[in-house]
This record gives C-alpha cells, sequence and structure tokens, in this order.
C-alpha cells in the first residue's frame, strides 16, 4: 500500500505491533474558529494488548477514537501526523488511506463499539440482515458461511443465535444489543477493537457481565483493545496501560498500575480523587475545579495551569513536553511531577487514601 | 464575574426589550435571506391591501376601446375586458382577502390553542374526546365538507366565510398544540403552579402560553395561508357570493367568461395569479424562517 | 361480591376469568393492540360521525333540504303536504312519517347496504351509481399523481440532503418550497392559460373529460394511452402541487437520519455508500412521510374538487359541483360520504403499509412503538 505525497522513507512497524499513532493532530472548523480537538498524539499498541485513554468530555478521546477509522464528522480534519496500521506483513497509514481502500479496512482490520451502543443497530431490518450487509461488504458472499459464524459468534456472547438473528433490534435489551455489537465487531476477525464508553448506558450488573465477557473474549481470540473511557475502575479493570487525555493531547502515558497508584500529573491525580469508592470509606471524593479548556482558545503555557493546584508562574509560560517520569515506560506532561510524586510516594495504595493520609 | 454576566442583559432588557427582541429578531432573520424576502412580502401586500387604497382610489370606469392591453405607462398591469385598470383591480382587491386570511387564522389558532391547552392539561375524558375530535377532522376532506355546509347554510359575509375557513386549520394545530404543552407541563415552574393551586386558566394563560409565543404566530401564518388557499379556490369557482373587489374574483371572471382561452387576457390573468402566488409564497418563506429561528434543535440546518 | 380471604379471591377471579364479560373483554383487548383493528374501529366511528353529521344538515338543520324540497314540490305541484312528504321520502330514502330516530336508523341501515338514494334531478337515477361512474376517475388521477410526487420527491429529497448546501440542494429546495406554496388550482389555472392558451402547446379543449368520443374501453394500448393522454392535466397538477412538500420532508428527515448513531456504525462496518443511503437512510427517512402519505392523499381528494372544476376532467370533484350548483342535495352528501370513506381507506391502507416497513409497529410486543 504505498501512500503517496510522503518524501519521508515510509514508516514500518514492527512484528508484535498493530497500532502506532504519530503526532495525529485534529482540527474541526466552526463558526468561531478551528477547534484543535486533538493536538500531537502519539502512542502504540502491541498485540493482545489494551489500552485504556481516560479523561473528562471534551478532553478529545472520542474524537481520536473515531480518527483511528476515519470516520470523524466532515468538518473534522487530520492535520498532521500517521496512523499506521500493520496488515498482514505490511504498513499502511490510515491517515492518508483512499476512500475505497479505506472502506475495505474498516471493521475487517479495525472494528468499533459505541458508546451508543442501543442506537449502532438500524431499527427497521433484523439483525442478521445487519450481519449479513456487514459481511458482504468485505466480500463473504456465502449466506451459509456467515451464518454459522454468527451463531458461533454469538453463543460467544452467551445469546442464543436463533432467537437474536431472526430480532429487530428494538426486540433486544440494552446489555443484548451490546452483547450483539462486540459479536458482530468480531465477525471480520479484526487485530483490533475500538471500544468508546461501551457500559455508559448500561445498569451496573450488566456493564460488570460486558467487562467480564471482553476479557474472556480477548484471552480466547487474542485480539488489541483500545478501551475509551470516564469510567476509571473499567478501565483499571481491562487495561494494560492508560493513556490521560486533557485538551486534547496526551498528559499522561502509563502502565495501569504506575498510573492507579503513582500518577505523576495533576489532571490524573484529580481524575483518581474523583472516583468514589464503594468499598471503604477512606479520603472524601473530591471533584477537580474548573471546566474543561476552550478548545479554540487554549490557556497560554500548560493547558491545565488553571486549575491545577501545583502551578507556578513558570506553568504559564510555554506547554510542557511529555517526559520520562519515574520509568521509561512512564511519561508525564508536567514539570511539577517530582512535587506530585513526592505527595503522593511509591507505595502500592490508592490515590484517594494516600491524599487523605498527606492532609 | 458570574454576577456581571448575569446583571448585564437583566439591565439591558429592562431598558429596551421590546426594541431589543425585535432588533435580535431582525438580525437573525436576516441571516435567512428567503426569510426576509418573505417579510418584506408580507409587509408589501399589507400595505397594498390595506393602506394603499386610502390614497389610490377605485376606478371603474369602462373604455371599450382599450380592452386587454398589455401593460403600459397608465396601465402599468394592463387592462381588462371592459378596459378598466388591472393595477387598480390588485390594489383594491386584497383587502377582503387578506381579512379573511387575518381572521380565519386567528380563529383556528384560537379554537387550537384553547382546546389543545384545555385537552393537555386536564388530560383523561376530556383529552381523549378533544384529541378524538381533531384525528376524526384531520382524517376527511375538508374542503368537500366545506362546500357542502355553505351550500346549505349561506355564506353570506366575510366574517361568517372567515369562521367557516377557520376550521380548515385548527386540527393539525390542535394536535401539536396540545404535544407542545405535554412537554412543557412536565416542566417545574408549570409543577411549582400546579402546587400552589393557581387554577386551570392561570396555569394555561399565565404559564404554559407565553412559552408558546413563537409556536403560536407560526400557527396562525399556517393557518392564514390555508384560509387564503380556500377563500381564493372556492370564489374562483363562484361559490362564495363575493362582491365587489378580489382577486379571486378576477380569476372567476376570467373563468366564466372563457378569459382562460383568449390570448390577449394573460396580463389580466397573471396579476391575480402572481398576488395570490407572492402572497403565499411571502407566508411560507417567513414561516420556515421562524421555524429555523425559534426552534434551535433545527437552526443549524436549512 | 367482595374478596375477604385469599381463597376467597381466587374463587372470584376464577370466575371472573371464565365469564362471558371477560372473553369478551380479552377480545376486544386482543384487537386493541392489533394496529389495523384499531384502524379499522377509528375509521368506523369517523364513517358513522360523517354519516350522522350528513344526515343532520339535510333532515334536521334549520332551511334543510327536505324541508326545501317539500315546500317546492308542494308549491310547483299543488300538493297536499303528505303527498309531498310520500315524494320526498322516496327521493331520499326516508320515511318521514316515522320518528326522528326510526328515520336516522333506517338511514345508517340503508347506507350499510350502499342504498345512497336517487338523484333529485335526474329522477331514476341512483346515487351510487353516479358515484359508481365518477369516483374511478378520481382516484386514478390522485393516485397516479401523488405516487409520482412521492417517489420523485422523496428522491430528490434524499440527494438534496446527501449533497446539503451544494449548488443542487439550493436550487432543488428553492424551487420545492415555491411549488409547494402555489395553491392547486393556481397551478392549474397556469397551465391552462401558458401551455394551452399563450404556447398553444397542448390541445386544451381536446384534453377535457376522461377519454376520447368513439373509443371504446378495454385492455388495449390505444385506449390506455388515450386515458392517460386525458388524465396527463389533472396529474401533471397533482404532482406539482405536492412535490415540493415531499422533498422539503424528505431532506429534512434524511438530515435528522444522517445523525443516527446506526448511520455512523453502518460507516464503520465498511458498508458500500450505495447500502447505506438505501437501507440505512432512506428507508429511515421515508418512514414518517409514509404516515403523512394519507393525511396528503386526503387533502388532495379534497383538493381535487377544485381542479377538476378548472380542468373540466369528469370525477368527483367536477360531479360534486355539478350537483352544488344544481342544489342536488342527494348526490352531494352521497359524494361528500364517499369521498370520506375513501380517504379513510387511503388512511387504512397507509398504515397497513408502515406497518410493514417498520417493524417495531404491528407485531407482537411492539407496545413502545
Amino acid at each position: 500500500m504505498p501512500s503517496k505525497g510522503e518524501s519521508a522513507p515510509k514508516p514500518r512497524l514492527e512484528a508484535d505491533q498493530v497500532l502506532s499513532v504519530r503526532g495525529l493532530s485534529i482540527a474541526y472548523s466552526t463558526r468561531r474558529g478551528p477547534v484543535q480537538a486533538v493536538r500531537d498524539v502519539s502512542f502504540d499498541l502491541r498485540k493482545g494488548e489494551t489500552l485504556a485513554i481516560i479523561g473528562e468530555s471534551g478532553s478529545g478521546k472520542t474524537t481520536l477514537a473515531v480518527s483511528l477509522i476515519r470516520l470523524s464528522p466532515r468538518t473534522a480534519r487530520i492535520t498532521k501526523g500517521h496512523i499506521l496500521f500493520r496488515k498482514d506483513d505490511d504498513t499502511i497509514d490510515v491517515a492518508s488511506l483512499p476512500d475505497s481502500d479505506l472502506r475495505e479496512f474498516r471493521w475487517s482490520e479495525c472494528a468499533m463499539v459505541f458508546q451508543a451502543a442501543l442506537n449502532s443497530f438500524n431499527p427497521v431490518i433484523s439483525i442478521w440482515e445487519q450481519f449479513l450487509d456487514t459481511a458482504r461488504a468485505h466480500g463473504m458472499t456465502d449466506a451459509k458461511e456467515v451464518r454459522a459464524r454468527s451463531g458461533e459468534l454469538l453463543g460467544l456472547v452467551n445469546l442464543d443465535p436463533e432467537r437474536v438473528l431472526r430480532a429487530y433490534p428494538h426486540e433486544l435489551s440494552g446489555g443484548m444489543k451490546q452483547r450483539v455489537l462486540i459479536a458482530l465487531s468480531l465477525l471480520l476477525k479484526p487485530s483490533i477493537i475500538i471500544l468508546d464508553e461501551p457500559t455508559t448506558a448500561l445498569d451496573i450488573l450488566t456493564q460488570r457481565a460486558i467487562i467480564d465477557l471482553l476479557r474472556k473474549l480477548r484471552e480466547q481470540l487474542g485480539f488489541s483493545m483500545i478501551f475509551i473511557s470516564h469510567d476509571l475502575s473499567l478501565a483499571a479493570e481491562l487495561a494494560d496501560r492508560v493513556l490521560t487525555m486533557y485538551a486534547g493531547t496526551v498528559v499522561e502515558r502509563a502502565s495501569v498500575k504506575d498510573l492507579f497508584y503513582r500518577p505523576r500529573h495533576p489532571y490524573s491525580m484529580g481524575l483518581l480523587r474523583a472516583v468514589p469508592r464503594v468499598s471503604g470509606a477512606l479520603g472524601s471524593v473530591v471533584s477537580i475545579a474548573g471546566s474543561p479548556p476552550d478548545l479554540i482558545h487554549l490557556p497560554e503555557g500548560c493547558t491545565y495551569n488553571p486549575r491545577c493546584p501545583f502551578v507556578i508562574d513558570e506553568c504559564k509560560l510555554k506547554e510542557p513536553e511529555l517526559v520520562a517520569v519515574d520509568t521509561p515506560q512512564h511519561d508525564a506532561r508536567c514539570i511539577r511531577w517530582k512535587h506530585v510524586a513526592e505527595l503522593l510516594g511509591k507505595e502500592e495504595a490508592v490515590v484517594a487514601e494516600k491524599m487523605a493520609a498527606a492532609t | 464575574m458570574s454576577v456581571a454576566a448575569l446583571a448585564r442583559p437583566t439591565m439591558r432588557a429592562r431598558i429596551s426589550g421590546p426594541l431589543a427582541s425585535t432588533l435580535d429578531f431582525l438580525r437573525l432573520l436576516a441571516r435567512k435571506p428567503l426569510g426576509l424576502i418573505g417579510l418584506i412580502g408580507v409587509v408589501f401586500f399589507v400595505v397594498l391591501a390595506f393602506i394603499v387604497p386610502f390614497f389610490v382610489p377605485y376606478q371603474d370606469f369602462v373604455d371599450v376601446t382599450a380592452i386587454y392591453q398589455p401593460p403600459s405607462l397608465a396601465h402599468p398591469l394592463g387592462t381588462d375586458s371592459s378596459g378598466r385598470d388591472v393595477w387598480n383591480q390588485i390594489i383594491h382587491g386584497g383587502r377582503d382577502i387578506l381579512t379573511v386570511g387575518l381572521i380565519a387564522g386567528f380563529f383556528s389558532t384560537l379554537i387550537a390553542v384553547t382546546f389543545g391547552s384545555i385537552a393537555a392539561v386536564v388530560g383523561g375524558k376530556v383529552d381523549a374526546l378533544i384529541s378524538g375530535a381533531a384525528d376524526f377532522w384531520l382524517t376527511i376532506p375538508h374542503i368537500p365538507i366545506i362546500v357542502l355546509l355553505g351550500s346549505i347554510l349561506k355564506f353570506n359575509s366575510i366574517f361568517v366565510i372567515a369562521g367557516f375557513l377557520a376550521l380548515l386549520a385548527w386540527a393539525g394545530l390542535l394536535r401539536q398544540v396540545r404535544a407542545q404543552v405535554l412537554s412543557l407541563k412536565e416542566r417545574d415552574y408549570v409543577e411549582a403552579a400546579r402546587s400552589l393551586d393557581l387554577g386551570l386558566f392561570h396555569i394555561i394563560f399565565k404559564e404554559i402560553l407565553p412559552n408558546m409565543r413563537s409556536y403560536i404566530v407560526i400557527h396562525f401564518i399556517l393557518a392564514m395561508t390555508s384560509a387564503i388557499y380556500g377563500v381564493a379556490g372556492l370564489t374562483i369557482l363562484g361559490l362564495i357570493p363575493l362582491s365587489g373587489q378580489n382577486w379571486g374574483l378576477m380569476l372567476n371572471f376570467a373563468y366564466v367568461r372563457g378569459a382562460l382561452y383568449f390570448k390577449d387576457s394573460l396580463w389580466y390573468i397573471l396579476s391575480p395569479v402572481l398576488a395570490i402566488v407572492l402572497f403565499q409564497l411571502s407566508l411560507v418563506w417567513l414561516v420556515s424562517a421562524l421555524e429555523d429561528i425559534f426552534n434551535p434543535r433545527l437552526r443549524s440546518s436549512g | 361480591m367482595t374478596a375477604t380471604t385469599p381463597a376467597d379471591a381466587r374463587l372470584v377471579t376464577e370466575v371472573y376469568r371464565d365469564s362471558q364479560y371477560a372473553r369478551g373483554r380479552r377480545a376486544l383487548v386482543w384487537m386493541w393492540d392489533r394496529p389495523i383493528a384499531r384502524a379499522l374501529t377509528r375509521a368506523l366511528i369517523t364513517v358513522f360521525l360523517v354519516t350522522t353529521l350528513n344526515f343532520v344538515l339535510i333532515r334536521l338543520m334549520p332551511g334543510n333540504a327536505i324541508d326545501n324540497y317539500i315546500a317546492q314540490i308542494m308549491n310547483e305541484q299543488l300538493l297536499s303536504y303528505e303527498d309531498a312528504a310520500q315524494q320526498a321520502s322516496g327521493l331520499f330514502n326516508l320515511d318521514l312519517k316515522k320518528p326522528i330516530h326510526e328515520q336516522y336508523l333506517t338511514f345508517l341501515g340503508d347506507l350499510v347496504r350502499g342504498n345512497l338514494g336517487h338523484s333529485m334531478l335526474s329522477q331514476g337515477t341512483t346515487v351510487a351509481s353516479i358515484i359508481a361512474a365518477y369516483l374511478p376517475w378520481t382516484l386514478f388521477t390522485v393516485g397516479l399523481g401523488l405516487l409520482l410526487s412521492f417517489s420523485v420527491g422523496t428522491f430528490l429529497g434524499l440527494i438534496a440532503a446527501y449533497r446539503r448546501n451544494s449548488p443542487f440542494d439550493h436550487i432543488v429546495s428553492t424551487f420545492g418550497s415555491i411549488l409547494s406554496a402555489i395553491p392547486n388550482y393556481i397551478t392549474a389555472l397556469v397551465l391552462v392559460v401558458i401551455l394551452g392558451t399563450q404556447l398553444r402547446l397542448l390541445p386544451i379543449a381536446q384534453m377535457r373529460g376522461s377519454s376520447s368520443p368513439g373509443i371504446a374501453p378495454g385492455f388495449n394500448l390505444e385506449y390506455i394511452a388515450d386515458i392517460l393522454f386525458h388524465a396527463a392535466l389533472p396529474v401533471a397538477v397533482y404532482f406539482l402541487a405536492t412535490v415540493g412538500h415531499w422533498l422539503l420532508s424528505m431532506k429534512s428527515a434524511t438530515l435528522a437520519t444522517l445523525e443516527e448513531d446506526y448511520v455512523t456504525a453502518a460507516r464503520a462496518r465498511g458498508l458500500s455508500d450505495g447500502r447505506i443511503s438505501t437501507a440505512y437512510v432512506g428507508r429511515n427517512a421515508v418512514l414518517p412521510l409514509v404516515s403523512q402519505l394519507a393525511i396528503t392523499a386526503g387533502l388532495v381528494v379534497g383538493g381535487a374538487f377544485f381542479i377538476e372544476v378548472i380542468l373540466v376532467y369528469p370525477g368527483i370533484g367536477l360531479r360534486l359541483f355539478k350537483s352544488i350548483e344544481q342544489r342536488d342535495y342527494t348526490v352531494m352528501q352521497g359524494i361528500v360520504l364517499l369521498l370520506t370513506i375513501s380517504v379513510i381507506v387511503a388512511n387504512i391502507v397507509a398504515d397497513v403499509l408502515y406497518a410493514r416497513l417498520d417493524p417495531r409497529i404491528g407485531r407482537a410486543g411492539g407496545a413502545n412503538g
């Protein structure tokens, strides 16, 4: 797949890498001016790995997720960067893929389970037709084969294929629809599945069931996942690594343990502190003061400085780089990370408890 | 700072409320070229029908030497089968049509708003009865029924005609008013009024209707367009015993006297046709711009 | 009897469950859950109300047609009131000597059997036969015109929505709003004046009537071509008068549907644009329009009154106009009744069609639909 208009040598991914996002920036054009929804985001995803992207709403995480299969609205434009996927033994750049190849690429390489799974199905055609549509769009024209594969997948997500395939979307409950969508996402054996807040609209027991199901499927089928959520406890259960996003950019990048026990960016710390804990009454829930920044007029310097409890004058001068903290696998975009580290220490204990102890 | 931000608009609104909101409205309308054209058209025809006749006396002198003349300086729209000035007839022929439209639109809106609100606020059997009546009226062909009613009951003044034509548009509006009120009813301030036991009339007229102003204006205009459709059509066929001057009657003469098939009569026929069409079009364009402005969910579209 | 112990309560429930009343009630509830049954019930109620309105207008209003008619023939033929009433009874299908409520019941009974009385002017002609001769032409032209405008309008609306703010969208939408604002009879007048009188492109006089004289009805090309030639103007008017409405409604419905999550999801699944625009966007966007089709059919059948008179097309509207001019009340009420029934039938057809297109309606368990 030659990528045109690039004078630089074609980037290649290593064998166990499935995705590498490099310097990705996305802007929306609006009447008020361009919105910098995603700014210079880079991360890698390995085979079988699960990456969680966390942040408040408006942090750009959903824009980032949909742009990975170039599904952003027409007003959005990738202004910079590469989205490199490993396909067979080749590397393709989704950011510059022609439309026909893009259609091929979607779902067969990278499927997506949406935030609003409840409305992800066409209400006027049966579930079976939607499976068949998807298969046909990718050259699987043998209905018997599609039927067998769909049956198998629906069995995997603990549904009765006979009943579900015949049903129309309105005849299924929210949890069932979410399972059907997960089954559908596996239809073409993609190497990556993006899950955008997959459990937000569901009750707590169904959320639990979906999370357990995803974990089981990942072990059986070995796909990679990108999990977008503002629910940190769910992210903690599924993810191997976590990205924290703020104002359209990555502010912290760490393994799940590092991020949850040893966050080094004040924003990650604030998010963790804002999680209500079911067990243990230690430490009160504290929400982050202020509101997310206006993406058209970003604050000078570090974008988090107006809300940051660690802010010093230097923070207002220029936006800090993402620098390695503690270990080389842990980066944070903060010049004050050592002060955060000082406050929280290195023990494996929940942030809220540490904070309660510190004050 | 938040206090100042809250206080500023209230102060301004208090000083120049109606003027400022009118200006705001016009500013919003200016972004919709078709809506602005519509507003200008409506104003033009209202002035033409109600004000210009005071300054341009009615002429009905017959001049058989100047039958069906094409437009000229003396006769901007030509002359009719008796040599009378068509432009003069257009000026004097709008009043009855517009009056019927206004009255019918008013009554239609009144029926719909009153009963639609009552249905939604009272609920239960009253609601079932009123909605049932609206559904019934929506499923039957209106024009033949009105014609039948008219042939038995006799139309004899433009007020009676307007009353009948008010029947054209109430049902659809009633259903929408009912739905709107049902959703408004759930809101806090109505709940509060109800818990204070302020009474049905207070709830409808003081709490709910002020929130539906834009809605009522839009439907008043729509009801007007259907009443004008009805009155012009029935006049053209000679089913309404209107006398004097009006656009429908001009076409009735053309139709009855076979001027439709007479080549020189083009200007005489096109003038009332254009008057009716342009007025209706102005109303429709104004309404769709108003819908865009008042309904923020749809504001981005179009 | 009131239940005092659980055992009593069970007994009462069981007795109740098998009572005739309960079975009847269950049957009613079952029927009420079928949309078709509901539509039929509503249709029956509507017909009943229109009939009653008719009866009241003709028989009970002061200065009503029957009293007028009796007074008229008493004067003209110097008859006694009884004899005149006798004649009127035959004509209007009413026994005027009976009490009003019995007259009303007989009137309803006759209607059920399709007996609408006789024409007041052409004695001996039944109203039913008059309607049978004229109604098909109206249904044919209105049906054809609406079918064309619905297909063309929704198609153009879909494209306009897809190419939103393109020159195509601006031109088509502006034309659509102009067309939908022009009263249909004005369109008819303008077609006659411009195409017929001014440009002489159409032989207006020859196009009158439902078919040319001398052509025998039959299922052959010549007859069908002739019928279409005569129907062309009314069909064109119905088309022009409604196409703008479909276009604009379809455009806004499509714009709303394009925002739906399932359309984004379909794109994410890599479906082709063709499949998405038909099965995903088009089919969902057109659904609300199908239910509007019924109401529009009612408006157009009503509006056919104007069109048929201006174009001299022998449908039910023209016949109604004639009966009004001639004060032929029996024909008038029969036609209005039949128009109502045909609009109601159109409604039921639309309901059935809608239930077929939208699985959320008309399937068991579709209580939320």
